[in-house]
């Protein structure tokens, strides 16, 4: 199983930074292309321009532009499909630092380092494309580490100095005055009445969750640096983006951050083992497999609870799962464990839902941006009924989630290995 | 499997990696500290600098831009197509904006620019204005500043 702390120059499994670099050519793809060439488009059919941030870059006439533009779209496409990603990331990363110096209004914190997150992409020579990704049975695909350890200690920069900025600007420390600031997005319904909760409590302690937000931002940083502070970096980072997206306002910089959280999962340890899957799901969840986290192995099943004897499980209905600890999950537990061990597609999911429902809402056409909180109140619903079961113990005495199996080695047959 | 791609990096691949590493952290670490630590004014008072990750680190300045043209001791008139000189202008209405990622002094600069572009191009004895009511969170100075650029024949 791949580790953190092996050697930058140690070879590992390469489908974590290809899942990564789907993921980001799907944010490029939904918003940094459209947005980067409505600037340009703009910036073309305008005669003034103010002097760009360097007096040797040359200023696109219309031509150039509508050339750039289109350049943006093939390279996006190719990163997203696995065509030549490296060329297309660094095109992508040069085509925007580009127009964002052509303009100072051009720039924006998130564009900035989603631009730096291409170029650190650009630089893995995982050789891994969508198609094998998605289509691939293979574990064995291996890239430096490099480009991996690069991006998260970036992640720390950004949040070191993000910290450091907060502790400087007089507009935080203990005033907190950007926090009462208005300037929050509104949402729906469900949404709002949170939002109107957060406001009342940032009203009432602004310094207090000022300094909190400096704090948080500097475990992150030092979360992202050190590979023993992982865990810390996933549970603050998941935390503290939602909150942004959801309680302040929405933005790409969140989306940015959770799919970089795809670096601190293990790839190619094939930990999860499916124990049982109805017969549609099981390729799904092959093709859906990106990290390569999936093993089906072949259940055995106590015959009685009064022998010791075991016999091959019947097709017995939902999803079983046996996470990389041993613990057993079944039915809707097992639905509630799949984001862990398939975070690419999920990811995925999510941003096209975002982004999807902000297309759809700034035409008018209803709330739909808050498609992702919806996902999130609808899995959290899930949880709580897996929580409540097995509260209950309605299904049995089993700690699993309300599996029928009282733990992994009762229903793991390790001899058989993998099918 | 054919496709399996083992990655060892040795010999000059290894050395170029390493050089990109330590250009990139030192670009990376150095630049945003300069820009944070403000190396030219070492002692000034805190200010935003883009490339330097200050995400919501102050209270936005909001402002308002009224861009037309007037006759001596006339009434304000609209430009005669402002979209062409930036499109999405509008004029002689005021335009709300933020200055989300720009200094007061980049804001000046813009609408002095072109005020200035547009009074040299068109030669018609008109002067030129943007007039800016900074609205929310203002920097220091006025409340509203004229710029103007006069148009001789």
């Amino acid at each position: 199983m791949p580790r953190a702390n092996g050697g930058w120059f140690d070879p590992v499994p390469a489908y974590r930074i290809a899942t990564l670099r789907v993921c980001l050519a799907v944010v490029t793809l939904v918003f940094h292309v459209p947005k980067f060439n409505g600037l340009l488009d703009a910036y073309t059919a305008s005669a003034f321009h103010v002097a760009p941030a360097f007096a040797w870059i040359p200023m696109p006439g219309r031509g150039a532009g509508l050339a750039l533009m289109g350049l943006q779209h093939v390279a996006a496409w190719a990163l997203f499909l696995g065509w030549w990603p490296r060329l297309a990331a660094w095109t992508l990363t040069g085509a925007g630092a580009y127009i964002m110096a052509l303009d100072g209004e051009h720039y924006s914190h998130n564009a900035h380092f989603h631009l730096t997150l291409l170029a650190l992409v650009g630089c893995a020579a995982d050789g891994v494309s969508l198609r094998r990704l998605v289509l691939g049975a293979d574990d064995d695909a291996r890239a430096a580490a490099w480009p991996e350890r690069l991006i998260r200690l970036q992640l720390a920069i950004v949040f070191f100095f993000a910290a450091l900025d907060k502790v400087l600007s007089p507009h935080w420390r203990m005033t907190g005055a950007v926090l009462t600031a208005p300037g929050f997005a509104a949402h729906a319904m469900g949404l709002a009445a949170l939002q109107r909760v957060n406001q009342v409590v940032l009203g009432a302690v602004p310094g207090v969750l000022s300094l909190a937000t400096i704090a948080t931002e500097l475990a992150l940083a030092a979360g992202f640096a050190l590979p023993a502070l992982a865990a810390l970096a996933i549970v603050l980072s998941v935390g503290f983006m939602t909150y942004l997206e959801f309680m302040v306002r929405p933005g790409v910089f969140t989306w940015d951050v959770l799919i970089t959280l795809l670096l601190l999962s293990p790839a190619a340890d094939r930990g999860w083992r499916v124990v049982h899957a109805a017969r549609g799901l099981r390729p799904l969840l092959a093709r859906l497999d990106w990290m390569r986290r999936l093993q089906w192995v072949v259940p055995i099943l106590p015959s009685s609870r009064s022998t010791r004897t075991v016999e091959p499980a019947k097709a017995s209905g939902g999803l079983h799962l046996v996470s990389p600890r041993g613990r057993v999950f079944c039915g809707l537990a097992a639905v509630c464990a799949l984001p862990a061990a398939l975070p690419g597609p999920l990811l995925v999911g999510l941003v096209l839902a975002r982004f999807g429902g902000g297309f759809l809402a700034a035409r008018g056409l209803g709330r739909w941006d808050d498609l992702p909180f919806l996902a999130l109140g609808a899995y959290l619903a899930c949880r709580l009924i897996v929580t409540a079961r097995a509260a209950a113990g309605r299904r049995d005495s089993s700690p699993s989630d309300g599996c029928a199996h009282a733990n992994a080695g009762q229903i793991l047959d390790p001899s058989r290995g993998r099918r | 499997m054919p496709h399996a791609t083992e990655s060892a990096l040795r010999g000059w691949r290894r050395h170029a990696a390493i050089a990109f590493i330590t250009l990139w952290l030192g670009v990376q670490i150095g630049v945003p500290l300069a820009q944070k630590l403000d190396v030219e004014t070492p002692f000034a008072p805190y200010r935003y600098a883009r490339y330097s990750w200050a995400m919501f680190s102050r209270l936005v300045p909001r402002y308002e831009v009224s861009l037309y043209r007037l006759r001596p001791h006339g009434a304000p008139e609209p430009i005669p197509e402002i979209d062409h000189w930036v499109r999405g202008y509008r004029s002689p209405e005021p335009m709300p904006m933020r200055a989300l990622y720009v200094s007061e002094g980049e804001v000046l600069d813009r609408f002095g620019g072109l005020v200035a572009a547009i009074a040299r191009e068109r030669r018609d004895g008109y002067t030129y204005v943007a007039s800016i009511r900074w609205t929310a969170n203002r920097p220091q100075g006025l409340t509203t500043q004229e710029l103007r650029a006069d148009a001789a024949r």
